[in-house]
This record gives structure tokens, sequence and C-alpha cells, in this order.
């Protein structure tokens, strides 16, 4: 019995979606694994991020690989992209996967959080800080979108224009 | 006097706002002017535009960027995560004229255009290239000759090189934090680890354990092969990390130690004379004995202090 079955119409479907999603240098890999070599998401154990991630997706397995948690633990430091030899820019195939998995909403619950911060404040980490700042000085407003309601008016229209808005995250 | 619009990012304004103030102090002190980019908001974090959809991710940018090309000012930030969304989400737009379009058909819904005027820096880059390793020399009060430094200068600020302004000369043996900690009058070993992640970032929020691991094979490599009077970082995720984290192994028995943990424009304003309740004020792993011993008499260098 075969372990993995390979049909080129799904492993054409694969590298299209992967590469529309922003994955551009998926089919100039080389397997060559310099990129895990380098990769702290790796190195810390998660079981399929760069070389093993592009192997999948170039066998089709684009669907198939929707739970997989590891493409959440790349830390987009780009160690990958600055060995690659072959110009993959690996961690974009990563962040188009995990556009991919969002649009699925197949992230963990926890990041839900952050999505709904960037909406109601503008910042992703938000917490009440004019004490802190005052304690050291500073105003307690900082300058930013928090204390702003055109500029979070701004963010807001840009996020709900986009697919984000879509998700029913906000 | 060079002026650049201060991008704050999350986590400096709000969790270490004592940051913000050493950028806000050691800056105009060197001659580099600070304006504020007013309605700036989140970069966007890695884990939110940028992993649902390229395009939304380059909006929000884009928004950000729009701001300080209205002031006509260069942007500088702190924090390592901001300075790699914001670089490659300029890179992006601008890379690919059909990207550009459609960014600022989005830009439009609420008045704004990405013209692409204003560049992208982090701090420690405006710092050794701007204004030079004299130029800190000269300004400081106290000396931290005979103190030994671990440096961490994070991922994001040296990969991927090829959309930054400035560059290592080897971003896997990285030397500008190393230089700029020397300008004080420490020394900045290498340690084995020195551009090994530290574990904050996505990897933290998806799996703390594996972050912690990260975390501690990094901690034990500047301990043994270093043993630092304390570490020094240009990345305000790994400051977090460095400065919460020694307190979580220790509580398990994992570590024996403590190292304290500074940014390195506060280690330069303690230097520059800079009040420490202003600069250096919030922290986990202690640190008040080691900024009284920069700040001694035996340590300083010159009368004039800056205020």
């Amino acid at each position: 019995m075969p372990a993995i079955v390979l049909d080129s119409e799904k492993i054409k479907d694969s590298v299209k979606r992967i590469m529309e999603y922003g994955g551009t240098g998926v089919l100039k890999c080389v397997q060559c694994g310099a990129c895990s070599a380098v990769c702290p998401g790796v190195k810390a154990g998660f079981p399929v991020l760069c070389r093993l991630l592009i192997k999948k997706l170039l066998e089709g397995q684009f669907e198939e690989l929707v739970e997989e948690t590891s493409t959440w633990g790349c830390q987009a430091c780009n160690r990958c992209t600055e060995v690659c030899p072959q110009g993959v820019r690996p961690q974009e195939v990563v962040f188009a996967y995990r556009r991919y998995q969002a649009s699925e909403l197949a992230f963990s619950s926890s990041a839900t959080t952050s999505q709904m911060n960037l909406f109601a404040t503008g910042h992703a980490v938000f917490t009440e800080a004019g004490p802190l700042r005052e304690k050291v000085g500073l105003p307690a407003k900082a300058p930013t979108s928090a204390y702003d309601d055109k500029a979070q008016k701004e963010i807001q229209t840009l996020l709900t224009e986009s697919p984000m808005g879509e998700l029913g995250l906000f | 006097m060079e002026k650049y619009g201060l991008y704050l990012g999350c986590n400096i304004p709000f969790k270490a706002p004592d940051i913000e103030q050493s950028f806000r102090k050691v800056f105009p002190a060197l001659g580099v002017e600070v304006t504020d980019l007013p309605g700036a908001g989140c970069c966007p974090a890695w884990g939110t535009a940028p992993s649902f959809d390229l395009t939304t991710w380059c909006s929000v940018s884009g928004r950000n960027i729009t701001i300080a090309e209205e002031l006509c000012v260069p942007i500088m930030t702190g924090c390592n995560s901001c300075f790699g969304v914001l670089s490659e989400a300029k890179h992006f737009i601008e890379a690919d004229p059909s990207r550009k379009k459609i960014v600022n058909e989005k830009l439009a819904l609420i008045n704004r255009e990405f013209k692409g005027t204003s560049d992208i820096y982090h701090i420690s880059h405006v710092l050794h290239e701007k204004v030079g390793l004299e130029k800190i020399k000269e300004s400081l009060t106290y000396t931290l000759e005979g103190l030994k430094i671990a440096v961490q200068p994070g991922c994001h600020i040296l990969w991927p090189s090829d959309v930054y302004h400035v560059k290592e000369k080897n971003s896997f043996f990285p030397t500008q934090l190393k230089e700029l900690v020397e300008a004080l009058g420490a020394s900045a070993p290498h340690y084995s680890r020195l551009e090994a992640c530290c574990g904050m970032g996505g990897m933290r929020s998806t799996d703390v354990e594996k972050s912690l691991e990260l975390f501690k094979t990094k901690l034990l490599s500047i301990k043994e092969e270093v043993d630092p009077d304390c570490i020094a970082t240009t990345c305000s995720s790994c400051f977090l990390q460095f400065d919460m984290s020694q307190k979580t192994l220790k509580e398990r028995g994992e570590i024996d130690f403590e190292i304290p943990v500074f940014y390195y424009t506060q280690l330069l304003a303690l230097t520059m004379g800079f009040d420490p309740a202003q600069v250096a004020a919030i922290s986990v792993t202690p640190r008040d004995a080691l900024i009284a011993e920069i700040q001694s008499e035996t340590r300083k260098i010159k009368e004039k202090e800056h205020t």
C-alpha cells in the first residue's frame, strides 16, 4: 500500500494556492534543508516547518496540513530566507500557509484576543498604562491610536474592508 | 539636527515606558531630534494581519508609514518585530506596482496615500551609523569599564538583510551591538549562542514550554561562557523574555542565578547621567544594585551631567 499518493492535479492546486497566498518562491525549493538547519522553530521541536512543510506542500498536501500547529510557532525571523541558496524565502511560504489556516479559523483561540484588541484599540497588545507612564515621567496617554478615535476608525476601516473582516472576529 | 519619527509599537509604550523614556532622553542629547507619530497603531504584529492577508498587512503598515511621510521624517523603532514588519511591508509595496496600486486603493478609503518617502530604521542603526561610536563615547558621564555584558541583538534586526538599509557584515556574527556596548566602556565577549533566538514572539504564544526551552539554552550559554554583570539587548521582545522568564526558570529550580537585563539605550542613558527612575525603572529581575554601581563616583569621567 503506497504511503503517499502523488496526484499531479492536487500538486498543481497546492502550488497555485500557496503562491496566491504569498509563498511565491515555493517551486524553487530543492529540499537542501539549509532553512531547517537554522530555524529556531525546528530547533525548539515544532515538527512541520521549513523544508518539511515545503515538501508536503509540493506533494499536494495543502488541505491535509490545515490543523498543523507548527506554522504558528514560526518567529518570522527569516534566518531561512537569509541562508536559502535558491531564493525560496521559506518564511513567506510558512506565512502564506498561515493565511490559508486563518481563513479556515484554524488557529489557537488565544490568538483571537490579539485580533480583537487590534480592532478595538489599534494595538494587538494593549494594557492601560497611564500610572506606569506617569511614574517614569511620560504623559499618561501614549501618542498612539489607543487614545485617538480618528486613528482607530481608520484602522477599523482597513480591517473590515479585508479578508479579516469576513471572519467574524470583530 | 536630524529628525526621526519615533514609532513606538505596543510593548514599549504600555509595558516598558522606561525604555521609551530612554529613547526620548538619549537621542536629543546626541543630536537627533525625536518627533511623535500621532495615531500610529500596531505595526501590525506578526500574529495579526501578516498571518491573515498580505494586502491587509501592507495597508495597516502602510498607514503607519504615511503618518511619517506626512511629517517628512524617516521612521525609527526600538521593537525588532515592528522593524521587521514595517520594513518588509514597505518592500512588498514597492517591489510590486500592482500591489502598491491595491494598497493605495485601500488607503484612499481613509484619505491616505503611500508614497515611499520615509525610510525605516532600528534605533540601534541610528545610533551606530548616524550618531556614531565616537559621539557616544564623548557624551558619557560615567564609564562601564570593567563590566562584562552579554549582548542580544535579537532576530528581526538582522534578517532578512536584503530589505534593510543598515546591515551587518555577517548577520550570523553580528558586531554592531557589541561595538555600541564597548563604546560605553564595557566588554562584550562573544558567546556561542549569541545569534540564537530567545524564544519570545509567536513561538511563546503557541507553545510556552518550547519557548522556555530555547530561552534556557540561550541563558545557560550566556552564564557559562560569559558570566556577565548584565545582559544588553536592542529588542523589546527579547527584553521581556529575558526579564520575566528568568524568574519562571528559577521558581522551577532550573536555574539558580539571575542576571540583570537592560535595553541598550537604558545603559546608554544611565552612563549619560540620566535619572534611573525615568529610564530604567521597570523590571522583574532586580537591577538596582548595578544601576547604583554604574552611577557611582568611582565611575565618573566627566562632571557634566545630562538632565
